[in-house]
C-alpha cells in the first residue's frame, strides 16, 4: 500500500513536472513555470524537499534508528542515485546518436555537451564516471549524489551536536561564496552548473526545518504567521523582478559579489531568501487543497491533482530519470515538428502521462514485493530522500 | 591560418574594432576572455579543448600578452538564459571580452526570431555600456539545416544585428559552407562529422584572427596561405600599440 498523499510528495511532484517542462527550451509552456515568476525555481524546491525527506529518513517515526544504520542507508542511496545518473546519461547519449543517424544530422552529436563523448571518448568516459562531465540538463543528479554523500555527516552532526548543524552548513556556504569555491568539470574545462558546496545549504535548511520539535523548524512553526507576513512582499517582489526584468545591475553590487547576486550555480542568498519566503507563503496552500478535494464540485479535479502529483513525488528518482529522458526526447520532437502550440501541448501531455505511468508502475512493483503492504515500516511510509 | 581553413576566411568578420581590449592592452599585458556557449570548450581528439588553441594563438599574435579564457558555457542554453547569466559572470570575472557562441540552440528550439533579436541587441548594448567588447560566434553548420527556414532566419538575424551594433561575428556556418565546398572540389568526400572537426579547428583560428583584427584594425594584414600542416600558423601582427 502506498503512503497517503502528503504535502512533501505533492510539492515534489510539482517540482518534477516543472523541471520536465523547464528542460525543454523554447516550449510554449516553459514560459509559465515557476522560474518565470520567481527568483528561485523548481531545482531549489527539489533539493529543499530532498533535505526535508532526509529528516524523515534519518529520524523515522518512533524510536530513531541507530546512526550507523542511517549513515549506511544514506551512502546506499547516494550509490543508487549515481547508478541512475550513469544509466540516464548513457541512454541520452544513445538517443542523440540514434537521432543524428536517423535525421542525418550530425549537429545532434554536438548537442548538450555530448560532442566530447563522440569526439574524445577516452577522457570523457572517465569524466562521465567521475561525474565531472555532465550533459546539458542532466546536471541535477550529480548534485544530488554529492549531497547524499554529505548527508550521512549532516545526519551524524544532527544526532550528536544538533545545534551545530546549521552553523556548520552556513559556515561552509559563506566560505564558498566568499572565495568562489566550486567543483571543476573535466575533460572540458569549466565548473559544475550546480555547485554542491553551495547547494548543500538549502539541502540542510530543508533537513533542519523538517524538525518540528527543535531549532529553526520549531521556531518556524511557532511563528509561521509572522513569517508569511514577511514572505508575502518578498514573493511579490520576486514576481515583479522576474516578470518586469528588474534585476539590479550585477556589476554595481559590493564585493564579495556573490552575496548580493542572484546566481543559480552558487544558489546565492537572494535566491534562498526568496525561496524560503515562497515556502512560508505556499505552505498555507496544502490544507486548502485537501479541503477543496472534499467539496462535491471540486472533488474530482483537486483530488486528481493531489493524487497525481503525490504519486509522482513518492517515486521521485524513477520519475526524475524518465522525465529527463522525456525532456530530451521532446527536444528532438520539437526539432522535427518545429514546435507549435499543438505539438507542445501534445509533448507535455504525453510527458506527464509517461511520468505518471512510471510512478504507477513503481507503485505496482512495490505492492508486489513480499510484505510491502502489511509490514510497511514507519520509515517506508515517509517520503524518501 | 592553416590552408584548409583559408577558403572559409572569405565569410569571416569584417574588420570591426574592439576598442576596450585595445585600451586594456595599452595598460597591461593581460587579456581575459569570458567564453559563453559551447564551441570554445569543445574538445579536440586527444588534445584538450579549443580554448587552449585560441589562447596560444592570441598570445602569439598579441606579442606575449597573457591570455586567459574562462569557459562558462552551458550546453543547450538559450540566448535569453545565457544573457542573464552572462551579466553575473561579467560582474564576477571582469573580462575584457566576451566570446559568445549564440543562435544554434535558439534555432533548434524554434525561439521566435524577433525574440532572439531583442535579447541579442539588448545584451550587446549592455556589454558596450559596461566597456566589455564582444565577439559573436554564429551558428554551427550541418548540411541538413541549410533547408531549415528558421535556422537560416536566425543566422541571418545574427548577421544583421552584428552589423547594426558594429560588433564582430565569426560566421561559422558560412565559413563551413565554403570549406565544405572547397573540400568537395579537391578532396574525396569526407564524413560530415570529420568535416565538423576540421571546422572547429578552423573556428579557433577564425576567432583568434577576429580578435587580433579587432585589436590592431587595419594594421592587421590578412594571413598569407601557408602549407597545410594542420597546425595553426602564427598570425603576423605588429607590436601592441
Amino acid at each position: 500500500m502506498a503512503r497517503t498523499a502528503n504535502a512533501v510528495d505533492f510539492w515534489r511532484g510539482f517540482a518534477l513536472i516543472t523541471i520536465f517542462i523547464d528542460h525543454i527550451p523554447g516550449l510554449f509552456y516553459a514560459s509559465y513555470t515557476l522560474i518565470n515568476f520567481s527568483i528561485s525555481d523548481a531545482a531549489d524546491l527539489f533539493v529543499f524537499l530532498a533535505g526535508w525527506s532526509l529528516r524523515l529518513m534519518a529520524q523515522g517515526r518512533g524510536e530513531p534508528k541507530p546512526i550507523g544504520q542511517v549513515m549506511l542507508r544514506l551512502f546506499g542511496r547516494a550509490l543508487q542515485i549515481y547508478a541512475a545518473q550513469i544509466l540516464i546519461t548513457m541512454l541520452a547519449i544513445a538517443l542523440l546518436a540514434v537521432t543524428a543517424i536517423e535525421l542525418d544530422n550530425p549537429l545532434l552529436l554536438q548537442w548538450h555537451n555530448a560532442d566530447a563523448v563522440f569526439n574524445d571518448p577516452v577522457p570523457t568516459l572517465i569524466g562521465l564516471a567521475l561525474l565531472t562531465h555532465q550533459l546539458g540538463y542532466f546536471d541535477i543528479l550529480p548534485l544530488y549524489v554529492v549531497l547524499m554523500l554529505m548527508a550521512p555527516f549532516f545526519a551524524l552532526i544532527d544526532r550528536v551536536a544538533k545545534p551545530l548543524l546549521l552553523p556548520v552548513s552556513f559556515t561552509l556556504y559563506v566560505f564558498v561564496l566568499a572565495f568562489r569555491l566550486t567543483l571543476p568539470t573535466w575533460p572540458v574545462a569549466g565548473t559544475w552548473f550546480f555547485n554542491p558546496l553551495a547547494w548543500q545549504f538549502i539541502f540542510v535548511l530543508g533537513f533542519a526545518l523538517a524538525d518540528g520539535e527543535n531549532g529553526v523548524g520549531a521556531f518556524a512553526r511557532k511563528h509561521i504567521g509572522i513569517l508569511r507576513l514577511i514572505g508575502v512582499p518578498i514573493v511579490i517582489a520576486g514576481i515583479l523582478i522576474a516578470r518586469l526584468d528588474l534585476w539590479p545591475d550585477p556589476t554595481g553590487v559590493p564585493s564579495p559579489k556573490l552575496f548580493f547576486l542572484a546566481d543559480k550555480t552558487f544558489n546565492t542568498p537572494v535566491r534562498i531568501i526568496q525561496f524560503l519566503s515562497l515556502v512560508a507563503v505556499f505552505s498555507a496552500a496544502w490544507p486548502y487543497l485537501t479541503r477543496a478535494a472534499k467539496r462535491p464540485l471540486l472533488r474530482a479535479p483537486f483530488r486528481g491533482l493531489i493524487e497525481l502529483l503525490s504519486m509522482l513525488g513518492r517515486h521521485s528518482l524513477y520519475v526524475f530519470c524518465v522525465g529527463s529522458l522525456l525532456s530530451l526526447s521532446a527536444q528532438v520532437v520539437r526539432l522535427v515538428y518545429h514546435g507549435s502550440f499543438a505539438s507542445d501541448t501534445l509533448v507535455v501531455s504525453v510527458g506527464i502521462f509517461v511520468m505518471a505511468l512510471t510512478a504507477w508502475f513503481a507503485e505496482a512493483r512495490s505492492r508486489g514485493r513480499p510484505g510491502s503492504a502489511a509490514s510497511l515500516s514507519p520509515e517506508r511510509s515517509s517520503p524518501q530522500a | 591560418m592553416s590552408k584548409s581553413c583559408q577558403p572559409g576566411a572569405a565569410a569571416l568578420a569584417d574588420e570591426t574594432a574592439l576598442p576596450n581590449i585595445a585600451t586594456a592592452l595599452a595598460k597591461r599585458r593581460t587579456l581575459k576572455i569570458l567564453a559563453m556557449g559551447a564551441a570554445p570548450g569543445r574538445l579536440r581528439p586527444h588534445r584538450g579543448d579549443y580554448t587552449n588553441v585560441i589562447e596560444t594563438m592570441l598570445e602569439r599574435a598579441l606579442n606575449g600578452t597573457d591570455v586567459l579564457i574562462v569557459n562558462r558555457g552551458v550546453s543547450g542554453e538559450l540566448a535569453a538564459g545565457a544573457a542573464i547569466r552572462m551579466r553575473n559572470e561579467v560582474a564576477l570575472e571582469e573580462p575584457d571580452l566576451v566570446l559568445w557562441q549564440v543562435g544554434t540552440n535558439d534555432a533548434l528550439a524554434y525561439v521566435p526570431v524577433d525574440e532572439f533579436a531583442s535579447v541579442l541587441s539588448e545584451q550587446i548594448a549592455w556589454l558596450k555600456s559596461h566597456h566589455v567588447d564582444v565577439v559573436l560566434v554564429g551558428l554551427q553548420f550541418t548540411r541538413r539545416m541549410t533547408r531549415d527556414e528558421h535556422y537560416v532566419a536566425i543566422r541571418e538575424k545574427l548577421r544583421v544585428i552584428a552589423a547594426q551594433e558594429n560588433v564582430p561575428v565569426v560566421r561559422f556556418y558560412e565559413a563551413m559552407q565554403l570549406i565544405n565546398s572547397a573540400a568537395h572540389d579537391t578532396l574525396p568526400a569526407a564524413d560530415e562529422f570529420e568535416r565538423n572537426e576540421e571546422g572547429y579547428n578552423c573556428l579557433a583560428q577564425y576567432i583568434a584572427r577576429a580578435i587580433a583584427i579587432g585589436v590592431f584594425g587595419e594594421a592587421m594584414r590578412p594571413p598569407k596561405p601557408t602549407g597545410d600542416t594542420g597546425a595553426p600558423a602564427t598570425v603576423p601582427v605588429p607590436a601592441a600599440k
